[in-house]
């Protein structure tokens, strides 16, 4: 029975080799079209995005997946965390996931979103990115090479493909959770108000 | 009818802008009237951190304060505790160091073009400058081990010896780039839409370039002999032989000649450490690697990035952990003083022009 | 430049503190009733006219804070780091942003590290932290890692490698435990089995 480390290594890695059945045709139709076309938001939060430019242009080209950037929340699908988060950025990032529209996904790149990483006993950052935000898919390292980084994506796509992907639909029914926890770091007043009000008090979107 | 006078803020997640951080707007029309910055996007309090580590354990974490250009900073941190520490380095490290400083100002050079040319939506420039670094990341993993982030200059040396055929291959890499800048030269410097877009923007004058503290090319754009490797030498610097170009328009194109003249003094200079390379041994011989024992003094040293001048400050209290560290990066005047006062009477469109000629760089501002 | 600037400071100012640390830098420790008059003297007439930067350094234990003024010539090549001691508790001191406009953010970073009192600066917000309400952090007495483990939680599982020495200890002496209760278990196994086989053959003999 594993515990500590290695059960907890097993939790981060997406399953490349798995295979599940659909619900319908449709579904599947909607998921590969889905997985063949994603649109990352171009926002580097932190020291990850040194290596994301590399990933996107010529050399290690990413566009051959269906991956390319995107300028504004409304026509992405993929936030990449790209590292560390500081208070301030926290909150501009949870501005701007709940400002995606449905279906999007949460890319965590780097250790430091997994543990805290190198800067484990810093006061400015937080430890645990999933207290706070749902994330699909981790990309270890410091920073992950683009290699690791197209992985992470094919990884993505695969989960995505057999509909297991589904972190949107986690933050909508955990709401409260999320809440409690962003407002523990960040005060009383985490904007925007508005989101709230869709995701407890209106039923959902 | 008359224009509407709106605050916006060019924020975080923008296309257009250097790293994290935002500015605070006020437009009328599209003209801007006040300016605002806003950094701390990316504090990790490394000052904090650094005092409970021991110099082993900081040495690790002192590369990350500067995301694009890491080596100066290792550089910085080596110099200081080695005078705090009263060790002297062997010829060939020194040689070695200036050979990584110079791979690593070329790569971010590169890394400038990508950027400046992005925001003008010369996008193809983007691409093949991100390609041409990676030639040098590739260098660099061979020496280091790492792309990114090298941990290679250690007090008291660098950390490992050269491998066999790797000044061979420097030397291959040096040839294609002189060929290859050409290109760049055609595509991007004498483009005329770069030319039409930057020049008469962003002017500088040279009485308050002195007076105010700026930093590397905005001195040299404006027609100051401003270099750290030649005013104050550090390293061997001062027996390799280069030069110190400058321009005298003070705007954004004369800020691109000058690094575009530059990219051609790295070339200069690295062909000359490749021919020079003394022999002997890499890292002094110290009883154990882990301890150093800094005196009860502080020290002040500085180097020359590829953004400016960039200076640490060390004071060590007797012990094995180094008491204070602060980090004077090239960008804490610019994005505040120069940014602030270039911005008003500017238009809208031009403000991912001017940050990235500043060469702005948020993670050395609030560290 | 050098001895005739040295030799006038020590007697216009009385103080011994100046020192020579590079051929490019030099130091003086001053009181701080007189810091603005050696920085314009320094100024005026020896050409140092750019400010580089201003640092802090705690020294808890003597019960000051060390602030030190970075000054460059025109031509850079010679800096002057004029230090000078503050107390540590409600520390006010005069502003230089009003002669060097960089001061104004160089302050800025330390009153919110530190909570120096500028008096003058007008605009002391806070630059990188928000919403901060706990001490400055630089202050020495404020414990980073004991803030972070009251306020943040980190990920669960990773409580058995907390001390490696002492963990790898306990689970060589478990080893050697199990590897000692292994080899009884053998024993006793093949005694038994010596005992049932000599009982077979006595079977065997009786029955003959």
């Amino acid at each position: 029975m594993e515990n500590g480390f290695l059960l907890e290594q097993k939790t981060l890695e997406g399953d490349l080799n798995s295979d599940t059945s659909h619900k319908s045709s449709v579904d599947f139709l909607m998921n590969w079209f889905r997985k063949r076309s994603i649109f990352v938001l171009a926002y580097g939060t932190g020291c990850g995005a040194i290596e994301m430019p590399p990933t996107f242009t010529s050399r290690y080209d990413a566009e051959r997946l269906g991956i390319r950037g995107a300028a504004t929340p409304r026509q992405a699908d993929v936030i990449i965390v790209s590292g560390y988060c500081s208070y301030k950025t926290l909150r501009r990032i949870i501005r701007t996931y709940e400002q995606m529209s449905n279906p999007k996904y949460i890319l965590a790149l780097g250790s430091c979103t997994v543990n805290g990483g190198m800067y484990w006993d810093s006061y400015n950052t937080i430890k645990k990115l999933e207290d706070y935000l749902p994330v699909d898919m981790y990309v270890n390292g410091c920073m992950p090479r683009p290699e690791s980084i197209l992985e992470g994506f094919i990884a993505l796509q695969k989960e995505i493909g057999e509909g297991k992907a589904s972190s949107w639909q986690k933050y909508e029914e955990n709401y409260e959770f999320y809440r409690k926890n962003q407002e523990a770091v960040l005060g009383e007043k985490v904007e925007p108000s508005y989101a709230a009000d869709w995701y407890l008090y209106d039923g959902g979107l | 009818m008359e224009n509407k006078h709106i605050t916006i803020f060019h924020g975080p997640q923008h296309p257009g802008i250097t790293g994290n951080m935002s500015v605070e707007l006020d437009l009328i029309g599209e003209t801007i009237q006040k300016a605002t910055t806003h950094v701390g996007y990316l504090h990790r309090g490394f000052e904090k951190l650094i005092e409970r580590r021991t110099v082993i354990q900081a040495f690790t974490i002192v590369c990350r304060i500067c995301v694009p250009e890491p080596d100066p900073n290792e550089a910085n941190f080596a110099m200081a505790v080695e005078e705090l520490a009263g060790l002297e380095v062997t010829p060939r490290a020194q040689y070695i160091r200036v050979m990584v400083l110079e791979l690593s100002r070329l790569a971010a050079q590169f890394l400038w073009m990508a950027g400046q040319s992005g925001s003008i939506g010369l996008y193809a420039v983007g691409q093949w400058a991100i390609a041409d670094r990676d030639l040098i990341l590739d260098l660099f993993e061979e020496l280091t081990g790492a792309r990114v982030y090298h941990m290679y200059i250690y007090p008291g040396g660098v950390r490992r010896d050269l491998p066999e055929g790797f000044l061979e291959r420097v030397s291959t890499l040096l040839v294609y780039m002189k060929k290859r800048l050409k290109d760049y030269d055609d595509i991007f410097i004498n483009n005329a839409s770069f030319k039409n877009r930057a020049i008469g923007v962003g002017v500088i004058s040279k009485e308050e370039a002195i007076a105010n503290g700026y930093v590397g090319q905005v001195l040299r754009g404006c027609g100051i002999k401003a270099d750290v490797r030649k005013d104050a030498p550090y390293l061997v610097y001062d027996e390799l032989e280069f030069e110190v170009p400058t321009q005298t328009a003070g705007d954004v194109y004369a800020r691109a000649l000058v690094r575009r003249d530059e990219m051609d003094q790295s070339i200069h200079i690295l062909e000359q450490v490749v021919a020079q390379m003394p022999d002997g041994e890499v890292m002094i011989k110290m009883p154990t690697h882990r301890k150093f024992k800094l005196a009860k003094d502080d020290t002040w040293v500085k180097v020359e990035s590829a953004r400016g001048e960039f200076a640490y400050y060390m004071a060590g209290d007797g012990s094995e952990k180094i008491r204070r560290m602060q980090v004077r990066g090239p960008s804490l005047v610019h994005a505040y003083t120069l940014l602030e006062d270039l911005l008003v009477g500017a238009e809208l469109s031009d403000v991912a022009l001017i940050m990235n000629s500043l060469g702005i760089c948020p993670p050395e501002i609030e560290r | 430049m050098g001895m005739m600037m040295f030799q006038k400071i020590k007697s216009h100012f009385a103080t011994d503190d100046v020192e020579v640390k590079r051929n490019d830098l030099y130091k003086v420790g001053i009181r701080r009733d007189r810091l603005v008059e050696l920085i314009h003297m320094l100024r005026d007439e020896y050409g140092f006219k750019t400010l580089n930067a201003i640092t802090c350094t705690d020294w808890i234990e003597e019960g000051h804070f060390a602030l030190t003024y970075m000054f460059t010539t025109l031509d850079r090549k010679h800096t002057f780091m004029i230090q000078t001691m503050v107390n540590r508790e409600n520390t006010q001191i005069k502003t230089f942003s009003h002669e060097f406009k960089q001061a104004q953010i160089m302050e800025r970073d330390l009153h919110e590290m530190y909570g120096i009192n500028f008096i003058g600066n007008e605009n002391l917000k806070e630059l990188s932290l928000e919403n901060w309400v706990h001490t400055p952090p630089l202050r020495r007495e404020f414990d980073t890692l004991e803030f972070v483990n009251n306020n943040l939680t980190f990920r669960e599982g990773r409580d058995d490698n907390v001390d490696t020495k002492a963990e790898s200890k306990r689970l060589r002496v478990l080893k050697k435990a199990k590897k000692d209760a292994d080899k009884k278990e053998a024993a006793k196994k093949a005694k038994e089995e010596a005992e049932a086989q000599k009982s077979k053959e006595e079977e065997v003999k009786d029955g003959e």
